[in-house]
């Protein structure tokens, strides 16, 4: 997928973050554009659902203008944008799922929601099964999987995204695997 | 078994061509002697598999999205919100300075003068008391409303419980509970109460109260026009209604959080 501005180099973004400390409209324009895309990847990963993922690119970018101030320079960007977009997708699917349960408290029963929550596994598409299986992966493990299957990145570039090491990004992986093939197993074909 | 346990961690690397060179040579050697292995392979590459096709999925709708125009969309919804919640512009440079001390004391009399007026007039002030008709007597209208509302909680869950009952007793023992004229008589006063409890049912913190009362009224409005004795299909049909609308978990919730003081 075309990932524009992919490789916007740190001391540009330092550069472009200073700028719109400042106010700076269009310096903040770049930012977004910048990584738009990367966070629509995390966001739709998350939520599967194109508008949803689109209003959370936008409250994800709100929030970064918010706060923008308390960003310090030397840390990485991209982590810290991640960790934004990370936090407000949760807060999405929690609220969610809250809504769906306080159905009951708003003493009409949302059925149409209902029925479309199809709990036969068998009826689902591979989009659909791969998604619900990566959205019960403990939070680390999803992300680290999501970056490296959706996003294309190499465990080296996840490392330094979410600011940590190698061999944890690794171990993330594999215990991500592990747990979707325990998930998946009757649609792989496997035992477990 | 050895080389298995060496192996494990490595078939996602594997898969996804990350290893070096020799390793994967390495690795690629043991498969062919290694059934277990190669199952777990197969796995893992179904698995990569059905990533490829999420990730598809995801592509098809990035393609969707206009990446130009989204970051002057976004921009400007960030700026009309800056610019709604921003107080007005702050004045900057050495003017503001300058005048400084002024708007300090200006402020400071202000404030001054606010406090001297409230500890004056404050004994006088309308409208913190309400006068009760029936006693003479003023009361701080905070406290008034507080008790109100307190005495319609209690009168909104002894409605809710009296209504329970009825329903409880009429689907568990059908026509051979309390007889049909009884229940008229009692449905006949839930329905009086009700009109008298809906002044109160009107505070909004009573809102979800007010629903499930509804509810309620219009199931004896129905059983109201029924005959006392109610013949089988007619007490099929008001099971149904009230396991359809599950009302009787929804009495139970609501009389619960107005018992919390929540609703």
């Amino acid at each position: 997928m075309e990932q524009k501005n992919e490789r916007t180099a740190e001391p540009q973004v330092e550069f472009l973050v200073a700028r719109v400390k400042n106010g700076d409209r269009e310096a903040f324009m770049k930012l977004v554009a910048a990584y738009q895309q990367k966070v629509f990847i995390l966001a739709y990963s998350m939520v599967r659902d194109r508008e949803d993922a689109l209003d959370l690119v936008q409250e994800v970018f709100l929030r970064l203008y918010e706060k923008i101030q308390s960003y310090r320079a030397g840390e990485s960007f991209q982590a810290w944008l991640m960790q934004i977009a990370r936090n407000l997708s949760i807060d999405f699917l929690r609220r969610k799922k809250t809504r769906k349960k306080d159905s009951l408290d708003g003493l009409d029963l949302d059925r149409a929601d209902l029925a479309t929550d199809r709990e036969d596994p068998g009826c689902f598409q591979t989009g659909e099964l791969i998604h619900r299986a990566v959205q019960a992966l403990p939070e680390k493990q999803r992300l680290v999987f999501i970056l490296h299957h959706f996003d294309d990145l190499k465990y080296e570039e996840i490392a330094d995204r979410l600011g940590i090491a190698v061999g944890t990004v690794k171990s993330l992986h594999f215990k991500a695997i592990q747990n979707l093939r325990k998930t998946l197993a009757p649609s792989l074909g496997g035992a477990r | 078994m050895k080389a298995c346990r060496k192996y494990k961690k490595e078939w996602p690397a594997f898969v996804g061509g990350q290893l070096p060179h020799g390793r994967t040579e390495e690795m690629a050697a043991h498969l062919k002697v290694c059934a277990a292995c190669r199952a777990e392979l197969e796995e893992t590459r179904k698995l990569m598999s059905m990533a490829a096709d999420f990730k598809e999925e995801l592509k098809e709708v990035m393609a969707t999205v206009d990446w130009e125009s989204l970051p002057v969309e976004i921009t400007d919804k960030v700026w009309a919100q800056k610019e709604r919640t921003a107080p007005a512009q702050a004045p900057s440079g050495w003017r503001f300075w300058k005048w400084q001390p002024v708007v300090a004391g200006l402020f400071l009399g202000l404030l001054l003068g606010g406090a001297l007026t409230f500890l004056v007039l404050r004994p006088q002030k309308p409208g913190t008391m309400v006068a009760r008709q029936e006693t003479g007597i003023s009361l701080p209208a905070d406290l008034v409303e507080r008790v109100d509302l307190a005495l319609a909680r209690r009168e909104t869950i002894d409605y809710l419980e009296r209504s329970q009952y009825l329903l409880l007793d009429l689907l568990q023992n059908g026509q051979a509970g309390e007889s049909g004229l009884v229940r008229q008589e009692r449905i006949q006063q839930l329905l009086t109460e009700k009109k008298y409890l809906n002044n109160q049912l009107d505070d909004w913190r009573l809102m979800k109260a007010r629903a499930i009362c509804d509810q309620i009224e219009l199931l004896f409005l129905e059983l109201s026009q029924l005959s006392p004795e109610l013949s089988a299909r007619e007490l099929a049909k008001v099971r149904e209604m009230v396991e359809e609308k599950q009302l009787l978990l929804k009495i139970n919730l609501v009389k619960k959080e107005l018992q919390q003081g929540e609703v």
